[in-house]
């Protein structure tokens, strides 16, 4: 196969196997809170379509991992429950550690789709709780 | 442990199988490499971006992201491969830090249906969704990364007892006779290295569209002393060396989170126990040929 043929064939490769199609996605925003010398995560998420209406429904699943050591530094998937407010949903992950997490949010049910937010959890004396903000780098 | 996440620790086994694979390959061929990391996230990126931004489906992406590992790891292989052992191990190290900064500075979006996708430097690069857009499911991505580890495994299996397989092992074994013998070595090396190179880049080009998002970060030596270390456990034996090795790490100890956070801390006590007792791992090539022995004679017992 020459030059010619492979630039042919590299330029077919999007028709043979086509794009992506594109759906209109959910905002989502996320919360969190760090207490405890794991620390404990307490997140809210809340979704909303892409009209702006609270999203309801959803099967919102929430996942965590250390974004210095992939797919070894990950906690055990916890189910984010619906609160009383609409499209609002709370759930809790133990962290292993304190630093940087890159927290997985899973929506299914209504729409399937993944998005990941990266935070900054500090380990917190006592009872006091602090913020997890995004991290910075 | 639920259905869903043992789905997602056995494709994250499969994942790291590659990356474990390609180290492997490189040890193979008598040399260390920390930095296969860097076509893990050569991979990551390039079959992202084709996905992504071009709008090519998984399987295109993937091969784009092999070609490009392969590519990149023979022309830094070309003269890095002179350097004797310690100094090509760290020069793989450089060469993978240097590529990971060159990824924070890469900046190449596009507007798809109102949002900037793309890498965006240190930001990272968010919503590669193809399995979503196309409702593949965690079960059947992970089928998709077994099918690719078996492949690779059977490719490296049906290579060993031929002369191109011999040959690799003899210059692994023993560069200079191997030279003697007529073998052409440097040859031979590029040859594995840009194979590894591949094999990383795929299992990096996975990685990205089960994850979502990637971002230089992700890459760092950690990823790569891990990878060497999950061949070095495993064994250097046979190709099942490595899987056994993330197996263990994976499978075992971050699966059960028997140590939580002091893992990491007895994984390198580990490697460096196998590195004093057992140098060349679990399956190293007497107890390969151990297990076949009784295994033909086995099958010749009436």
């Amino acid at each position: 196969m020459n030059l010619r043929q492979l630039l042919l064939v590299a330029a077919l490769l999007p028709v043979v196997f086509p794009a992506a199609a594109q759906s209109r996605r959910p905002q989502v925003d996320l919360a969190c809170e760090a207490h405890g010398m794991g620390p404990l995560l307490d997140c809210t998420v809340r979704l909303r379509a892409s009209d702006g209406r609270p999203l309801t429904g959803a099967t919102v699943t929430l996942g965590a991992t250390m974004p210095s050591m992939p797919m070894a530094h990950t906690v055990k998937p916890v189910r984010a429950l619906p609160t009383a407010a609409p499209g609002e949903y709370r759930g809790q992950l133990t962290l292993e550690m304190s630093g940087a997490w890159a927290i997985e949010i899973d929506l299914a049910g209504p729409v399937r789709d993944r998005v990941v937010r990266v935070l900054m959890a500090e380990e917190c004396e006592g009872d006091g709780r602090c913020p997890a903000p995004p991290a910075r780098r | 442990m639920p259905l869903e996440q043992a789905v997602g620790v056995a494709t994250d086994i499969a994942i790291l199988s590659l990356l474990a694979l390609s180290a492997y390959l490189v040890l193979l061929v008598g040399r260390i490499s920390f930095g296969q990391q860097a076509y893990f996230a050569l991979g990551a990126y390039a079959s992202g971006m084709a996905s992504t931004l071009a709008g090519w489906a998984l399987a295109p992406s993937l091969l784009l992201g092999a070609a490009v590992g392969a590519l990149v790891s023979a022309l830094l292989a070309w003269p890095t491969l002179r350097l004797s052992g310690l100094n090509y191990a760290v020069a793989t190290l450089a060469l993978a830090e240097m590529m990971r900064i060159a990824l924070m500075r890469l900046h190449v979006t596009r507007e798809v249906e109102g949002e900037i996708v793309g890498p965006q430097g240190t930001e990272g690069f968010r919503d590669i969704r193809w399995l979503l857009e196309n409702d593949v499911s965690p079960g059947g991505f992970l089928l998709l990364c077994l099918g690719v580890l078996g492949a690779a495994l059977l490719a490296l299996a049906w290579l060993r007892p031929r002369r191109l397989g011999l040959a690799l092992r003899q210059v692994g074994h023993d560069e200079v006779l191997a030279a003697s013998q007529g073998l052409p070595v440097l040859r031979l090396q590029l040859l594995a290295v840009a194979a590894a190179g591949a094999l990383a880049a795929i299992g990096g080009g996975l990685y990205a569209h089960r994850a979502t998002y990637i971002e230089p970060a992700l890459f760092d030596p950690m990823l790569g002393v891990h990878a060497v270390g999950y061949a070095l456990i495993g064994g250097l034996g046979t190709a099942l060396g490595p899987l056994l090795g993330v197996m263990f790490d994976i499978g075992l100890l971050e699966a059960t989170k028997v140590f939580a956070g002091w893992r990491m801390v007895v994984f390198g006590g580990l490697v460096a126990l196998f590195l004093r007792f057992r140098p060349r791992g679990l399956l190293d090539e007497a107890t390969v040929h151990r297990i076949g022995a009784a295994w033909r004679q086995f099958r010749r017992s009436p």
